[in-house]
């Protein structure tokens, strides 16, 4: 009678929940595509811009989703493997201009520092893995203010080119198509990914850890797998990031790119496309509207946030994270 | 080595001061059916924790095959061969029950993109051995109570265990269910090694070869069903006492029982509570009369606990049911309120608050402002006189004596009109038990309801007015002291109280 | 000569280490208790600090007075913040992702606010002038406000440790850490307990950032990295403990100010340490479906 289930969780997963016609999902994925590879030619400069910066957040919502869609666990700090990939990007660049290069070795470095990281961060669960992964962000903020070339002012990287042979990138328009593609391949990456038995035995994690344990898993150590991963992807958009702006200071590493990854996960409630497409949303709020509006960014993205507070939806979602029962 | 799968040698664990599982030794011959019975905080579940791995013993060690295994880790132990299931299902609710069951199947890679043939096969058969082939792409969570106990077998089956670890298998389950259960572990095949923790008595009598009982962590007696029904030791753990029977006239003692014994405080009517999916209370109706005392009997697993937590306000109702105190109904009302309205617990172990002194457990409760001249803190230390000298003492340097004494003072100091005392006998020596039953039978006398949950049968004998008795989720009888007598075998029948009149099996 | 043992910078340092960790302390003591008694992990917590540095910006006038307003508006925007985040939070019961995302965007809301009444450019608060010079330490000279705050801040750890370890009311907010159902089946109020947890912290929040503008002035940003700080705080003390946070906020400011200055660029790394060994000593407490 002392033991109680560690969550009670009830209901089918909320992405199974509506049913499509068969074709109506590849249609609308093409002409989503055919949109986005259409859209240099549709809009100006500043809005192409903005769309690659959306890109790159959807990359960082993919990595946040891994860890909230699948591990169950809210991460408030991938913003700081983003800058630890923009910086071995920065790094990389002074050798070589070849985009797909600085994306590997930024996919390299947020790994690592994920691996090293985490093993701290995997030991906590619900609130206090979002306690000490917003610490272990802002720790990342304070030492790249102290040891990062240029210290809190940054430092600026040159044009990147996609391919060998290629001429570096300078207009927005082709800026943003590489992007899209190193977004597109990312995400086929992930889409496998969360097809495979590991991402299988992750959603049984964050279901009932205790019993994936007792089928022979060591939870810890795949939970440790995910938060490397999801590092990973985060620094792959760090490199995308200076692909971009061209710059990275401590700056991205602030709190609040982790918190618009983590709200955008939430608004995708358990699906990679739908992460990705909130992270566009929240930056459309943030940066679009805002711009409409004369300014006014924080204050968009904060009621963003209290509306998905309230909204119903999250209420499932954030049913499964709770505090760790007290002991009696 | 002799043939023995698993051997505890002299294995012990403690929760701080307090010895859960006391150099306990057991050994399972390859193909036993064991199982582990004992009252309440008897370290049965504990025992079952220390060798599955999810509690390290403090002392001692546990054999397994032939190797150590006393430092391995839960999973390390799973992937020898060590498998198990939870007092209540534990399973991933969002995913299916093929899924889950996909989880537990040894030799998959970690990146292969779907399971391949032969582990979808193995956790076919699983499913189809437990009887659950159809239910297969349903999700775990929207399956009915036994199907999620009948799943997590399944799973457990599916890692091709040689020990199967069962932690009260038959728990909420309804009569038919259980049936089916100890057919399905009397038909598994002979290379798996079973030990199990269960409360009902026939069930395990149906499904074990050999029971091993505890009591306060300590082993009591090992044997077949049958011998340890007769062992007096055993008789003397369930009932508190030898008395084969009720209680001897003489032990009853006379009580002004008709002190304005006829205004019911707290009327129960059609209570319906449940847990996670199973269903516990079903229609409990019961009176509850100033000045005398009621009992509530019934096994272990009955609901006995939860019922008096629903009352308390510290465990949902179902729509339908009514509660009044004075009349007054308390559907919607939280614990804070039903407490200030005159409803006081000595829950469960307790629930002392961790970290402070019996001073400051002292100060809590506010008498309650309607009644003027009500009791005191020096009262109630006149009452238990035990806690005085204790003041600065925080509960866990306290006896578990003492740790009861200050529940009940808790429970006394907001001066409730009805006292609902859940197991105060657990864990405590007979004079602690004796000195209970005269505070108690005290409280009573002085106009307070009292409403006893007690499986010491000799307490509740002794000290109250009327016992009912709670079986399958709904009261069965409802009658005075002196009548229970009327009824010895089916109330020890119900009480699964090992006597010689009962029949020897199942 | 024993003064002049004791007077080094790297005494002097580590006094600075004092100041910073009780102003951390008086910051997390707070936070610690909201989300050990409300469970409720409030993010917009060092919004509350930067509305107090900035309110001792607004009212500084050299002179005591100023700081005597400020304080008394501290206690006031004090408690209306934290009345207001229960109110936020309550429909929010049980859903702690939904509270830390609801009190991040007040965060935000209050962050642009400040921005556009304040301004971006970092304030420096002056403390009041009778103590705003510097005395002498054998041969160093000291801010004589530095050492005031260290008394106060002394007091207010004596003063919080009364109230939460002897006085009732600690005791009925620790019952309510300990065991919120059985609190209430015992007669206590735990909603209103979490209410006036929230409202004390919420003071505390407003009221160190008012006493501490002149170590941490407002500036843009200070929210997070106070929120950051008293979170690590938190964590390495463990949720809901007063003394594990007076010890834990110690420790941190002497990280960051001695240890910065020992060995610096070091001291996010000292901090990651501390948290990954507390976090350690409390493994198996956290894990949920461990026996209990």
């Amino acid at each position: 009678m002392s033991a109680t289930p560690a969550s009670v969780t009830t209901g089918a997963s909320p992405r199974r929940a509506r049913r499509l016609p068969r074709w109506s999902l590849p249609t609308l994925g093409f002409l989503g595509l055919a949109a986005a590879v259409a859209l240099p030619w549709l809009v100006n400069g500043y809005v192409i811009a903005l769309a690659a910066t959306a890109l790159v957040m959807a990359v960082l919502a993919m990595s946040a989703q891994l860890l909230v869609g699948w591990a169950g666990l809210s991460p408030l700090g991938q913003a700081g493997y983003l800058v630890v990939g923009a910086y071995m990007a920065a790094r990389v660049a002074t050798l070589t201009d070849l985009g797909p290069v600085q994306v590997l070795a930024a996919t390299a470095a947020g790994a690592v520092a994920a691996a090293v990281t985490g093993s701290l961060a995997v030991r906590a669960r619900g609130i206090p893995f979002l306690m000490v992964t917003f610490g272990l962000g802002e720790l990342v903020h304070a030492a790249a203010n102290q040891w990062a070339p240029g210290g809190s002012e940054g430092t600026h990287t040159a044009p990147v080119a996609a391919l060998p042979g290629l001429p570096a990138m300078v207009r927005p328009g082709w800026v943003y198509l590489y992007v899209l593609a190193c977004v597109l391949v990312i995400g086929a990456a992930v889409a496998v990914l969360v097809r495979t038995r590991f991402a299988l035995l992750l959603r049984a994690v964050a279901a009932h850890e205790p019993r994936v344990q007792a089928a022979g898993h060591h939870t810890g150590r795949l939970l440790l797998a995910a938060y490397t991963i999801a590092g990973g992807i985060a620094g792959a958009a760090g490199a995308l990031a200076i692909a971009v702006t061209r710059y990275v200071s401590p700056a991205d590493a602030a709190m609040g790119v982790s918190a618009l990854a983590l709200a955008a996960a939430l608004i995708g409630s358990g699906s990679m496309l739908g992460a990705g497409a909130g992270a566009v949303l929240l930056v459309a709020a943030r940066d679009w509207v805002s711009g409409l509006l004369g300014g006014h960014g924080p204050t968009l993205l904060g009621l963003c946030f209290l509306l998905l507070a309230y909204l119903p939806r999250l209420r499932q979602a954030s049913r499964t994270l709770r505090l760790p029962r007290r002991r009696t | 080595m002799t043939t023995a799968l698993l051997r505890l040698a002299a294995v012990s664990h403690s929760y701080g001061a307090r010895r859960a599982v006391d150099e306990v030794n057991v050994e399972l011959p390859v193909g036993a059916r064991h199982a582990i019975i004992g009252p309440n905080g008897a370290g049965k579940s504990t025992l079952l924790h220390l060798v599955a791995g999810t509690l390290r013993p403090t002392a001692g060690q546990i054999h397994y095959a032939g190797a150590d295994i006393s430092r391995w880790s839960a999973p390390r132990r799973a992937r020898a061969g060590i498998a198990r299931t939870w007092q209540h299902p534990a399973l991933a609710h969002p995913l299916t029950a093929v899924q889950n069951v996909l989880l537990a199947v040894p030799g998959q890679r970690l990146s292969a993109l779907r399971p391949s043939r032969s582990a979808v096969l193995a956790a076919e058969a699983a499913l189809a051995q437990v009887g659950l082939a159809e239910h297969a792409d349903r999700l775990a969570g929207q399956l009915a109570y036994g199907d999620q106990r009948r799943l997590e077998i399944a799973v457990t089956l599916a890692a091709q265990p040689r020990l199967l670890l069962l932690d009260e298998p038959s728990a909420g389950l309804a009569a038919g269910e259980v049936t089916q259960l100890a057919e399905l572990i009397r038909a598994l095949s002979a290379d798996i090694t079973v030990l199990l923790v269960d409360h009902n008595l026939d069930f395990v009598a149906a499904v074990a070869d050999t029971v091993t009982v505890l009591h306060h962590g300590q082993h009591v007696a090992t044997g077949a069903p049958a011998a340890t029904r007769e062992h007096p030791e055993v008789r003397r753990v369930y009932l508190g006492t030898d008395l084969p029977t009720g209680p001897a006239a003489g032990s009853v003692p006379e009580r002004p029982a008709a002190t304005g014994a006829g205004t019911p405080v707290l009327r129960v009517r059609h209570l319906r509570a449940g847990y996670a999916g199973a269903s516990m209370l079903t229609g409990i109706s019961l009176d509850v009369r100033a000045g005398r005392v009621t009992a509530v009997v019934g096994r272990n697993g009955a609901g006995k606990s939860t019922l008096l937590n629903a009352l308390a306000g510290l465990h949902p109702t179902e729509p339908g049911t009514e509660v009044l105190l004075h009349g007054q109904p308390l559907t919607g009302w939280d614990a804070r309120r039903r407490a200030r309205a005159g409803l006081g617990i000595v829950p469960q172990r307790r629930r002392l608050f961790a970290g402070l002194t019996v001073g400051e457990h002292l100060n809590l409760p506010r008498p309650r402002s309607s009644r003027p001249g009500a009791v005191d803190t020096r009262q109630v230390l006149d009452l238990l006189p035990a806690l005085a000298q204790r003041r600065q003492h925080r509960p866990h340097q306290l006896s578990g004596g003492e740790q009861q004494m200050l529940a009940l003072a808790r429970a006394l100091l907001a001066d409730p009109d009805v006292l609902l005392l859940d197991e105060p006998s657990e864990g405590l020596a007979p004079a602690i038990v004796g000195q209970l039953a005269t505070i108690v039978t005290g409280l009573a006398t002085a106009g307070t309801a009292v409403l006893l949950v007690e499986q010491n049968l000799a307490l509740a004998c002794q000290i109250a007015h009327d016992i009912a008795v709670l079986d399958r989720a709904r009261i069965i009888r409802h009658v005075a002291t002196a009548d229970i007598r009327e009824y010895p075998n089916e109330l020890h029948d119900l009480l699964a109280v090992p006597t010689a009149a009962a029949p020897a099996s199942g | 000569m024993g003064l002049n043992v004791l007077v080094n910078p790297y005494t002097m340092t580590a006094l600075d280490g004092v100041a910073y960790g009780l102003l951390l302390f008086t910051i997390a003591a707070g936070l610690t208790l909201i989300v050990g008694v409300a469970g409720v992990f409030s993010m917009a917590h060092g919004t509350l600090y930067l509305a107090g540095a900035y309110l001792a910006w607004y009212l500084a006038d050299g002179g005591w007075t100023g700081l005597a307003l400020a304080l008394a508006a501290a206690v006031v925007v004090g408690a209306v913040g934290g009345a207001g985040l229960a109110a936020v939070v309550r429909p929010l019961v049980d859903r702690p992702l939904g509270q830390v995302l609801a009190t991040l965007g007040i965060a935000y809301l209050g962050a642009d606010q400040f921005n556009q009444v304040f301004g971006a450019e970092p304030r420096s608060v002056d403390p009041p002038r009778a103590v705003a010079g510097s005395v002498a330490l054998g041969d160093y000279q000291y801010p004589i406000y530095r050492l005031l705050f260290i008394a106060i801040g002394l007091v207010l750890v004596v003063g919080l440790f009364w109230l939460v370890e002897r006085s009732r009311a600690g005791a009925v907010v620790r019952a309510v850490v300990a065991d919120p159902g059985m609190a209430a089946a015992t007669g206590l109020r735990t909603s209103a307990v979490r209410v006036g947890v929230l409202v004390g912290g919420g003071v505390l929040a407003v009221g160190a950032g008012v006493l501490g503008a002149p170590v941490i002035g407002p500036s843009p940003g200070v929210d997070t990295t106070v929120l950051a700080y008293s979170l690590i705080v938190c964590v390495v003390g463990g949720l809901g403990s007063i003394r594990g946070a007076l010890l834990a906020a110690l420790g941190v400011g002497q990280i960051l100010t001695l240890g910065v200055a020992l060995v610096p660029g070091v001291a996010a790394f000292i901090l990651a340490a501390a948290m990954l060994v507390a976090l350690t000593v409390r493994h198996r407490a956290a894990l949920p479906g461990q026996p209990a």
